[in-house]
């Protein structure tokens, strides 16, 4: 009995015990389950997200792709700049230590310093500068892990460093601009800041046109740097900038500059500008500036007013010049003919206080319109020039363009000073017949030229053809619809009355370009002091048009006080060369026919 | 017509009507074991075993033949990149030599000069348009005023290259003598 109960007892005690294990290690087994639940879900659906984003991470490798400032061309699309690829030699200074290299066959230590140097040969830079660089990151931060040893170098550099296989060197790309003509219109141009934001000319003006925008890419690669087949994902796509085309010629650019150069030094000028356009369509085909800038090398260009364009910027008394506006005003108003004498005197004195005197003294002239343009009397053209009213002479230079900046689109271009008709006082009144009391750029003047050499009719001036997208159509195309301004008889007596100055100018043995018919104009205006008065200086100018019996090219010409030679003497053979060349150039053929000759005097 | 047609529709639905429905069929029992369970055969394990070997065998071979393919494109990319960024060194190179200042340079090496006086021929009547006169060169001798940084470190030329002298020679010498004696000049009206 007492065995059957202790064996009963014990019977239930190994079961009991038995029913405990089996909880205990079903309970220890749920908690191991739970414990591994919690972190599968913890794993798979809390941090899913973050993980796998560090997964990619760790495999992935993101980039720019970068998208191409579009080009400046001329007009017969050759490269005025372009966008390279440039790259910049980078390196990990905290890693910059011995390294072996195998050479043939052998394996040589190359210490940091024998690296420095054979970099330093390759990117023309000292060894000493490169361990520098290396010592000066690593003061500042002892695990710096980049620094520059060399910016926007070329692919040939690239290629040395690469070759010398410095385990601490790296590269990176770094788009650059270039302008492989250099100077030729480079004041036209513009440039770019070291981080590619547009600074002046054409650069900034149709920045619009030309950005691009970058885009990125991200590809996923093995641990032997191999890209993964199909991992690349493309964040966004690089967008190319559009082309600018400008009715440029860059071959009569340069010559333009190049003659204007040598003159302007010739003749100790401070400054001097070109332009040459077309006379029936207003384009500009070469503007030159002296100084000249080379966006390749802008610091090589100290004054920064060197750097931009003074034919767009830079406006001036232009003198003499402007009788020729005068001229047509009256022929187009009928109000005088080209046989209207007047006596043109060394002083007028005009009924309203004016004081007006020639350049140099001479006694009581008899002269017809033709004579006041040849011997550019100041005296016989008020003469002329009171025969209309202020209102009516104001509201001609309006519509010849004097006082509104032109058309071109060129950022900062200046309107040039006109001042409303109520504020004009004596002087002033009788000033504007003959190019003093207003300002005008080189470009204004260069269109008033141009619509009396189209027949009276003004183009808009245009610099741009338009903007050519990558599919090959062209927006922002200008306006091109002309404004008649004269009558095509006043316009056409005008071109005659220049035809006879250029004939018998005082200069005409300078400007003389043999076999062509040419009209043109002198003008020597003063300049003023920036104190309200004018300084000694000139500005000496000439603007003309050929052949003159059919006009097909305008030139004009402006040399601010060149001190050596202050007389329209100066840019007269400036002129010549230029006109010839055009006229060489574009295949004007002469025609043959005579010259009008018409009375000077009476 | 129309009337045959409507007799026959008519004798069809008749038809239709006529036919008794069929009677129902009592269930039968099947018994839940079959009788005797289709073996399966070793040759069907075979199969699908090979099957999957098979097609892991092709998986792989594809994947190696892929990543090969990556290597190959990887390799053929980068000379791709290298061949480009040569093609536009060289082509940098090209515009920077073609540019007017570069141009003018090696013209003037060579002793050209501009004449900047233009004669026109016209070919209906022979009239000479324009005054003829010897080029001054009015532009030789000068410095290049309009600067250009991409052109620093390079030389104008200052005598043709031997080679383009060589075969100027050569054209000369076959191009001299083949006018024949007593040919009469040829007279222009």
């Amino acid at each position: 009995m007492s065995v059957r109960t202790s064996s009963a007892r014990k019977n239930s005690t190994a079961s009991r015990s038995s029913r405990r294990r089996t909880v205990s290690t079903i309970l220890v087994l749920f908690v191991v389950v739970s414990v591994f639940l919690v972190r599968l879900v913890d794993i798979q659906v809390v941090q899913a997200d973050s993980l796998t984003a560090d997964s990619v991470g760790n495999r992935s490798v993101g980039q720019v792709v970068y998208g191409s400032r579009g080009e400046i061309l001329d007009a017969n699309g050759v490269v005025l700049a372009s966008t390279v690829m440039r790259y910049n030699i980078t390196m990990s200074p905290v890693n910059a230590t011995p390294f072996t290299r195998t050479v043939d066959g052998k394996k040589v230590e190359i210490s940091v310093a024998d690296a420095a140097a054979e970099i330093g040969a390759a990117t023309g830079q000292t060894g000493d500068a490169i361990l520098l660089t290396i010592s000066t990151a690593l003061e500042a931060n002892a695990k710096a892990n980049f620094a520059y040893i060399a910016q926007k170098v070329d692919v040939d550099v690239l290629r040395a460093v690469q070759d010398l296989h410095i385990p601490w060197t790296y590269s990176e790309n770094s788009p650059s601009r270039v302008y492989p003509n250099g100077a030729v219109a480079g004041n036209i141009l513009g440039y770019l800041s070291g981080e590619g934001v547009p600074q002046a000319g054409l650069e900034s003006g149709q920045d619009a046109c030309l950005a691009s925008t970058n885009g990125s890419e991200t590809y996923e690669k093995g641990a032997d740097g191999v890209r993964i087949p199909g991992s690349s994902v493309t964040g966004s796509e690089a967008v190319d900038g559009g082309d600018v085309i400008t009715t440029i010629d860059s071959d009569l650019n340069w010559f333009v500059q190049q003659t204007l150069a040598a003159r302007a030094q010739e003749t100790g000028a401070a400054w001097a500008t070109a332009v040459v356009q077309d006379a029936k369509t207003g384009k500009l085909l070469a503007v030159a500036d002296y100084p000249s800038v080379d966006p390749n090398n802008v610091g090589g260009t100290e004054n920064p007013e060197d750097r931009g364009s003074r034919a767009f910027t830079q406006s001036f008394e232009p003198g003499s010049t402007l009788k020729a506006l005068t001229a047509a005003s009256v022929l187009d108003a009928g109000v005088a003919t080209l046989d209207t004498g007047v006596v043109a005197p060394y002083r007028y004195l005009p009924a309203n206080g004016a004081n007006i005197n020639d350049s140099h003294a001479h006694a009581d002239q008899r002269m017809t319109l033709t004579g006041v343009l040849i011997d550019s009397s100041n005296t016989g053209m008020s003469k002329f020039g009171e025969m209309l009213t202020n209102q009516k002479r104001y509201d001609y230079l309006k519509a010849f363009g004097v006082g509104t900046a032109t058309e071109s689109g060129f950022p900062r271009e200046d309107s040039g000073i006109l001042h409303p008709v109520e504020e004009w006082d004596n002087q002033t009144s009788y000033a504007t017949m003959f190019g003093q009391g207003l300002t005008t750029t080189a470009l204004q003047v260069s269109s008033i030229y141009q619509t009396i050499a189209n027949d009276g009719v003004r183009m808009p001036v245009q610099l741009v053809e338009g903007c050519r997208q990558a599919d090959g159509t062209i927006t922002n195309v200008p306006e091109t619809t002309g404004t008649r301004v004269l009558s095509e008889k006043a316009a056409n007596e005008t071109s005659d009355v220049l035809e006879m100055v250029y004939q018998n100018s005082w200069v005409s043995s300078i400007w003389e370009i043999p076999g062509y018919r040419v009209a043109a104009k002198t003008g020597t205006a003063q300049m003023p002091d920036g104190k309200g008065g004018y300084s000694s200086g000139y500005l000496v100018s000439v603007s003309g048009f050929a052949p003159a019996d059919d006009p097909q090219y305008v030139v004009s010409v402006s040399i601010a006080d060149p001190v050596k030679l202050n007389t329209s003497a100066a840019p007269a053979p400036v002129f010549q060369e230029i006109m010839s060349q055009v006229l060489k150039k574009y295949r004007a053929v002469p025609s043959g026919a005579t010259a009008p000759d018409l009375p000077s005097t009476w | 017509m129309s009337d045959n047609l409507a007799r026959v529709s008519f004798a069809v639905d008749e038809a239709e009507f006529e036919t008794p429905a069929p009677a129902h069929r009592g269930f039968r029992l099947v018994s839940s074991a079959p009788n005797h369970r289709a073996r399966p055969r070793i040759f069907y394990a075979f199969t699908a075993v090979a099957g999957v070997a098979a097609i892991i065998v092709a998986q792989l071979l594809l994947s190696v033949g892929i990543s090969q393919g990556a290597y190959e494109i990887s390799s053929l990319q980068s000379s791709q990149a290298e061949l480009g960024r040569t093609a536009a060194s060289v082509n940098e190179d090209l515009v920077r030599v073609s540019s007017p200042q570069s141009l003018a340079a090696n013209a003037e090496g060579l002793g050209m000069v501009s004449n900047s006086n233009p004669v026109y021929l016209r070919l209906s009547d022979g009239a000479v348009l324009g005054a003829p006169a010897s080029a001054s060169g009015s532009q030789a001798g000068a410095a290049s005023l309009v600067p250009n940084a991409l052109l620093a470190g390079s030389e104008p030329l200052t005598q043709a290259p031997a080679a383009a002298k060589a075969s100027a020679g050569a054209v000369a010498i076959t191009s001299a003598p083949v006018v024949p004696a007593g040919l009469a000049a040829p007279t222009t009206r």
